[in-house]
């Protein structure tokens, strides 16, 4: 066993996903500035994240916590099918927000699927900095 | 010679060699192992193993006919028919010759056994090659073969049952009117003389038991090692194609459900379908969408690559393109048992959650044995199989 070489490899593993994490949410924040949104907080970030918004299947009130949890750094559970969804944290979950496509994709069928429409520049700014912290 | 010659007038003679009486015990014992576990699909390997236990026992009893103990030879009892029905109507009327080995009605019942259980090991070999993919006939039959082979299974061993009836009222009947106790002859393999001594070959006999009790070992060790995060699965299906494509897209909601589970026309339909997929814009480009397509397409359910895929093409009417795996006739068939509250409660929650409750969900091949219904201490109600 060489405990010591396998840390030094996963803390640079954690920090490039950190890192490639940053660069790309970077250049998305930079994105949505230059469509007119600015002064991202994660604090608004977290505030959308929590709120409720009625199910249009009908079902209970849903928020974006529902299937991820309030707590960024936890494993969630998709409400409908039951799959584990892996932590969002960059720090937690090193693949996190590392792939612009995937990222826009994602903000498309969630925000849709929760606020019942597509995301603001400026929702999706929030957002960002409040999972990236 | 095999065989010694003793006048033991009165005398305790040894009839069954060792290996015989062994044969005798092991091969009722599988048989009803086998006969109890054949209606819950999560003792197949339990009922399969019993079965493979038993041909190997009805294999060396037929070499043993030839080589083996003076009575055991299949020439001290090859009677003829008219030996056989002139004995049956002799011993109806009243006290008959009294035969040391067997006699010329047990014979005959003897070989029926012999043969129905030959008819009952392949019979199930087929079963299991047709059905299952398993075995020495994996993929030796087609789906459609399946159903007559489990019909003549299920007839072979039930005729068996009604043969061994027969057997057990002749040996009570023989046994009150000879004044002996002939299963007690079958377990200490001695009966009242006057005879010849049979060889009671312990070391065959040792080496019999031996044989079955090591396969026993290899065959179940996999569940003394198994553990909860690693459980052990005694089959594992044939390796379906696999896509990374696929599981990256279509497994991050739910399982990445193998194609083999729905028809062509219900992939295409769900695919033209994404923007608005059971609530969720999928927004999934061209590139990807024919990327998916090239996957699903040869290996739907139309491909009858697992028993699951054969059976649920055949269950869906040709008009109807179901977006729904939970929807098919064949799904709703094996399921209709689980109550609705397993469906709703921890941990299964969706019927399209089907890791819940299958080992091999995502690996799409949904093995009998690799299924884990949730237990008792979230449901009363155990579904039952078949
Ligand atoms: C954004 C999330 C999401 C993605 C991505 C997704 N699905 Fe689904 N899918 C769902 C939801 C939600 C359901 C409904 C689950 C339920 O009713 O339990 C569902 C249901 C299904 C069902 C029906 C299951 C049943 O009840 O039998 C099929 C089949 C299916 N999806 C196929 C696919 C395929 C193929 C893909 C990839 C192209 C895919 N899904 C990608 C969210 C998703
Ligand atoms: C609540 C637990 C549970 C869930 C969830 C579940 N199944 Fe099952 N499934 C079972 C049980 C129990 C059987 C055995 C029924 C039988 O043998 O009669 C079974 C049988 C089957 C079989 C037949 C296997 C065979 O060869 O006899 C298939 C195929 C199957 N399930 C597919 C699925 C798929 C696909 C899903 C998800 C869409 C699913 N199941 C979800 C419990 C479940």
């Amino acid at each position: 066993m060489k405990p010591f070489p396998n840390a030094i490899f996963l803390a640079a593993l954690l920090a490039s996903g950190v890192a490639a994490a940053a660069d790309v949410v970077d250049e998305r924040l930079a994105a949505y500035k230059a469509r007119g949104a600015g002064g991202f907080s994660a604090a608004a970030g977290k505030a959308l994240w929590n709120k409720s918004f009625p199910d249009p299947k009908g079902g209970e009130p849903q928020s974006c916590a529902s299937c991820h949890t309030s707590n960024l750094s936890e494993p969630g559970k998709h409400v409908e099918t039951g799959k584990v969804i892996e932590p969002m944290k960059p720090a937690v979950n090193p693949k996190r927000l590392t792939d612009a496509k995937r990222i826009e994709k994602w903000f498309l069928r969630n925000c849709k699927r929760i606020l019942g429409r597509e995301c603001t520049a400026q929702e999706k700014g929030d957002f960002l900095v409040f999972v990236r912290n | 010679m095999l065989t010694r010659s003793k006048s033991a007038d009165g005398g305790k003679v040894v009839v069954w060699d060792l290996p015989t009486r062994l044969f005798h015990w092991l091969l009722a014992g599988m048989f009803a192992v086998a006969w109890f576990t054949h209606e819950d699909d999560r003792y197949l390997d339990v009922h399969v193993f019993a079965g493979y236990v038993f041909f190997g026992l009805l294999l060396f009893r037929m070499l043993w006919g030839f080589v083996g103990g003076y009575y055991a030879r299949f020439r001290e009892f090859g009677y003829r028919w008219t030996n056989a029905r002139d004995y049956l109507r002799a011993t109806l009327r009243g006290p008959s010759r009294r035969y040391l080995g067997h006699n010329p009605a047990g014979s005959w019942v003897v070989f029926l056994m012999l043969g129905l259980g030959l008819a009952i090991s392949f019979t199930g070999m087929f079963v299991l090659g047709a059905e299952e993919r398993h075995g020495p006939f994996a993929g030796a039959f087609s789906f459609a073969h399946a159903t007559l082979f489990h019909l003549l299974h299920e007839a072979s061993a039930v005729g068996l049952l009604v043969v061994v009836a027969f057997h057990l009222t002749g040996v009570a009947y023989e046994s009150w009117r000879h004044r002996e106790n002939l299963a007690g002859a079958m377990v200490t393999g001695r009966k009242r003389g006057p005879g010849v001594d049979a060889v009671i070959f312990r070391g065959v006999g040792a080496l019999l038991l031996a044989g079955v009790a090591v396969s026993a070992i290899v065959q179940f060790a996999g569940h003394v090692r198994a553990t909860p995060e690693k459980p052990y699965l005694p089959f594992t299906g044939p390796t379906l194609p696999d896509s990374a494509l696929w599981r990256a897209e279509c497994g991050s909601c739910h399982l990445a459900f193998h194609p083999t589970l729905l028809p062509l026309r219900s992939w295409e339909a769900l695919l033209a379908g994404q923007r608005d997929h059971f609530g969720d814009d999928l927004a999934l480009d061209a590139a990807t969408l024919a990327g998916l397509r090239d996957f699903y397409t040869p290996n739907a359910a139309e491909s009858a690559l697992t028993e699951a895929a054969w059976k649920t093409d055949r269950s869906i009417p040709p008009g109807e393109t179901p977006l729904r795996i939970t929807e098919t006739e064949y799904w709703k068939r094996k399921h209709r048992d689980i109550s609705q509250r397993t469906w709703e409660r921890d941990p299964v929650r969706t019927k399209a959650n089907c890791a819940a409750c299958h080992l091999d969900a995502e690996q799409g091949t949904f093995e009998d044995a690799a299924m884990r219904p949730p237990g008792p201490q979230t449901d009363q109600s155990r579904p039952k199989t078949r």
